[in-house]
């Protein structure tokens, strides 16, 4: 099963406050057992909402709206995405998440859709289509 | 320069842990996830299950408290994403205008942080991981 792991962004991230040495060198280490344990798939950092943009579609057309979006508690700093074997093997690594500056944070796990979890609305034509697709996406990386 | 393309659709953070997206609005999809393949600049894109199937953990005293789904107090969720790569922001927000999105929704377009946006002993402390996850040092698009 595939896991997204959404590291909520905090006023620090906002800033594009950098992260200490210590908190960058646990986080290797972190990241580094999760690659040797065979789960990784991806790990990203995102830069501040104030770079950033939201689209909105009213009537079908498209709004544009420049950061920062102080508004929302729900923003995102990075992700990881998993592969386990469960929600709880999931939740078991991200308890272990170095944290040495003892700062608040909030993790939110979710679960990736996979071909499987659809039912028959899901035609095989689609299928091979979506397949095709990530075929295409994985052999130009 | 990759970019995310943050798909929030409004509501689901109330949806069922069961909830399917509509089968003629995948299909709509599938035709703009295909131009961004054809473009060259579709990197990789995931669905989300519902927030009701998930769960959160925050570290109050650095101890973690896991609370599981849906999160009462969200006023928003993410329900999948786009990771593209393309030359300007400008070029990322066209892109997401492009979406065949609903009313409900919202995409949100960020940048990804590349090695090289760090300072030098930033990069030099994050070297390792690239080389174990089997890139080069430079990203791909930096």
């Amino acid at each position: 099963m595939k896991f997204m792991i959404i590291m909520k962004a905090d006023k620090n991230t906002e800033a594009g406050v950098m992260p200490s040495e210590q908190v960058l060198t646990e986080m290797g280490k972190f990241n580094e057992e999760l690659v040797n344990a065979g789960i990784m798939l991806a790990g990203e950092g995102l830069h501040p909402s104030s770079k950033g943009a939201r689209v909105k579609f009213s009537g079908g057309k498209p709004t544009v709206t420049d950061g920062p979006f102080a508004e929302t508690k729900e923003l995102i700093a990075g992700f990881w995405l998993w592969e386990v074997k469960s929600k709880e093997e999931a939740l078991e690594w991200v308890k272990r998440i170095p944290n040495p500056d003892g700062t608040d944070f909030e993790v939110e796990i979710r679960q990736v859709f996979a071909a499987e979890d659809f039912g028959p609305e899901f035609t095989p034509e689609a299928r091979e289509q979506e397949e095709r697709l990530r075929a295409q996406i994985a052999s130009k990386q | 320069m990759r970019f995310m393309m943050l798909m929030i659709p409004k509501g689901y953070e109330t949806a069922e842990p069961d909830a399917m997206p509509d089968a003629k609005a995948v299909a709509a999809m599938m035709k703009y996830n295909e131009s961004l393949q054809q473009a060259g600049v579709l990197l990789a894109l995931d669905g989300l299950r519902p927030p009701s199937m998930g769960a959160r953990v925050s570290f109050p005293g650095g101890k973690p408290k896991v609370t599981d789904g849906p999160f009462a107090e969200a006023k928003e969720v993410l329900g999948g994403y786009w990771m593209i790569d393309v030359k300007s922001r400008e070029e990322a927000i066209e892109w997401a205008s492009r979406c065949p999105a609903s009313e409900n929704e919202v995409i949100e377009v960020r940048q990804v942080q590349e090695l090289s946006d760090f300072p030098p002993d930033v990069q030099e402390a994050a070297a390792g991981l690239l080389e174990l996850q089997g890139r080069s040092g430079q990203p791909k698009g930096a």
